[in-house]
């Protein structure tokens, strides 16, 4: 694992033989609101760059809820899942990057699975209807998630033009993404996006 | 009697599932996860005509103190013990005791069925419930105890199915999402709801919590002296009339759409397929009851419209005189819309409805049709485990049938009554 990140790391250095240039990007709705919890993914002409695998993520959940509700990770990581709530959950997926099930009791937080594909994988718990998150598994060293403000910076992005896509799960678009051309002299973009209102729960449930 | 047959019935679904692979430790059966009590105290100040709960024919769970002047009263309204089982991921149970207090005391079980959810494997799921439930109609109710979420008084709508929609079903559903939109449908097949219709028809709309328990019964307001003998002075909504448990099932069908945007539409579609020439010992009948409930769900910016509409018709008793009626041939309709909002942590409410019956009976014929409006308003606050609640509820309606107490048909009631319930 320290070699694919040392190799991972070299890859990054070899490729990028110009100086970086921080790229900014904001996301904002139809509105001029900014939209937090978009992924922002920036591939630069040139060699791909990947991060390295370790580190620690997790989504537990809390108060009948997923936490994040959108989380970014690099391919190969390894996700903890712990159950901080008095009531078991039913952790499932069957998206194509990621199919699996975990069968957390309460408070059980020893649970973690390896996202080994890149792609969207869609939580869900099959007790608890109302329970969503989403797992963004990426490829691409320049991954970010817009926060409370909208925007997603890359300070070490190279100077290079390339393409910057936006995916968000309202966005009503292909596949929830939409994507621009940067170009190596501008350093800030601006996505407007369409987003549709969050799903109201399927059944009030009694 | 249906009390004998049930209990089999029950008792064999529970080996069922008992005897289901089961492995030790994915079962909880008793802990803290799957006990639950809910309570309600209250406090209500009500005006007007005597409760149908102490036989007479107001629309609410509580009196005026019949001079005409209001009346004050604490009440337990309620308690329920919530037991919901676990017997594996996919099986679980629900058990609801319940108490109610006020005009009337009572206490029974007023929900248990079985519940089914295995993972899905995809985008489409399936689950299964069986057992005595409440059928998905009312878009207020939320909560294994059917608490009301917005108001302390349910819609006339929704305190009908309380009062005597109550069957023994089995029922499946399957969901599943198309593009950006979601679709779900449900089926069931019952039984042993055969007298529905019965309150309906002898006491008209009204609007109250009180839900009726497994075997209880409900009381009916009096009949006019020559009207005695044909009908009993309660009724069991719990009740196969006529030979055998289920052998005239009935089935109710719910389709349900949620496109990309915040709303919902839901129709519920019932029919109990009772004989309404059958009747029991008790004189209790057979009611040939169906309905159509429209449902729509809406959240805007914040501010939540919930909404429905139901009509129906009901029918009991011999087809006699010239047209060939039976006794009680009733058609009824309903519509509500309510309006809530949180503010901080309150919460806001309003509703407004209006609802009529409209009989076509060679007993009971156009002399009696019901017309009515309610309107409500209620505040709520939550500390941890407790809500409280304040309504205010004004129902004014033209019932004939008060005749039979004295009483002018035209009856307005006001009631302001403050709700403390605590969940544990």
């Amino acid at each position: 694992m320290l070699r694919g990140a040392l190799f991972g790391s070299l890859l990054f250095c070899i490729g990028v033989h110009v100086s970086a240039a921080p790229l900014t990007v904001r996301v904002l709705d139809e509105k001029g609101r900014p939209v937090r919890d978009a992924v922002v993914i920036l591939r630069p002409n040139g060699p791909a760059a990947h991060s390295s695998a370790a580190g620690r993520y997790s989504v537990s959940q809390k108060d009948m809820q997923f936490h994040p509700f959108v989380l970014v990770v690099p391919v190969g990581a390894k996700v903890s899942f712990p159950n901080l709530d008095p009531t078991r959950h039913h952790v499932y997926s069957f998206s194509p990057a990621k199919r699996f099930e975990l069968k957390l009791f309460a408070k059980d937080q020893t649970r973690s699975v390896v996202f080994d594909k890149p792609g969207v994988v869609a939580l869900g718990c099959n007790i608890h209807d109302g329970m969503t998150a989403f797992v963004m598994v990426t490829d691409s060293a320049w991954t970010a998630k817009t926060g409370p403000n909208g925007i997603a910076q890359f300070g070490d992005a190279p100077n290079a033009a390339g393409r910057v896509s936006v995916w968000h799960p309202y966005l009503r678009a292909k596949a929830n993404l939409v994507e621009q051309n940067v170009s190596a002299t501008s350093r800030s973009t601006i996505f407007t996006v369409a987003l549709r209102a969050p799903p109201m729960a399927l059944s009030d449930g009694y | 009697m249906p009390r004998p047959r049930l209990l089999p019935l029950l008792l064999a679904t529970a080996a069922l599932a008992l005897s289901a692979p089961v492995h030790a430790e994915d079962a909880d059966l008793i802990s803290s996860e799957t006990l639950t009590v809910t309570g309600t105290v209250s406090l209500a100040a009500t005006d007007g005509e005597e409760s149908w709960l102490d036989r007479g024919f107001g629309k609410l769970s509580t009196s005026g103190d019949g001079d005409g002047d209001v009346s004050v009263k604490p009440l337990l309204s309620e308690a329920n013990l919530i037991w919901r089982p676990r017997f594996s991921w996919a099986l679980s149970a629900t058990i609801v005791g319940t108490f109610q207090g006020g005009e009337r005391n009572e206490a029974g079980i007023s929900e248990a069925y079985f519940s089914y959810k295995p993972m899905r494997g995809s985008s489409t799921r399936v689950s299964a419930r069986a057992g005595l439930m409440w059928p998905s109609v009312s878009l207020e109710h939320e909560g294994a105890d059917w608490h009301v979420r917005d108001t302390i008084t349910p819609s006339a709508i929704n305190s009908w199915i309380g009062e005597e929609v109550r069957p023994l079903a089995i029922e499946g559903s399957v969901g599943t999402t198309i593009g950006e939109h979601k679709l779900s449908a449900t089926g069931a097949l019952f039984a042993a709801n055969d007298t529905a219709g019965t309150l309906l028809t002898f006491l008209g709309w009204a609007l109250h919590n009180r839900r009726t328990l497994a075997f209880n019964d409900q009381p009916l307001p009096p009949f006019e002296p020559e009207d005695e003998g044909y009908q009993a002075h309660f009724t069991h909504p719990l009740l196969d009339v006529g030979s055998g448990f289920a052998d005239r099932p009935g089935y109710y069908a719910k389709l349900v759409w949620q496109p990309p945007v915040p709303v919902r539409l839901e129709l519920f579609r019932y029919d109990n397929r009772a004989n309404p020439e059958a009747v029991n010992e008790d004189i209790e009948w057979g009611w040939r009851t169906h309905f159509n409930n429209l449902g729509l769900a809406a959240d805007i910016e914040g501010t939540q419209l919930r909404a429905q509409a139901m009509t129906g018709r009901t029918r009991m008793g011999f087809e006699e005189g010239p047209l060939d009626r039976h006794w009680i041939d009733m058609r009824f309709r309903s519509a509500f819309l309510l309006v809530s909002r949180s503010v901080g942590k309150f919460g806001l409410a309003a509703r407004i409805e209006a609802f009529e019956t409209r009989h076509r009976g060679s007993w009971w014929d156009d002399e009696y049709d019901e017309d009515g409006w309610a309107a409500t308003l209620a505040g709520k606050r939550e500390w941890g485990p407790f809500t409280g609640l304040v309504e205010l509820i004004h129902v004014s309606s033209d019932n004939p049938a008060r005749e039979h107490v004295g009483l002018e048909p035209q009856q307005t009631q006001t009631r302001l009554q403050a709700d403390l319930r605590v969940n544990w």
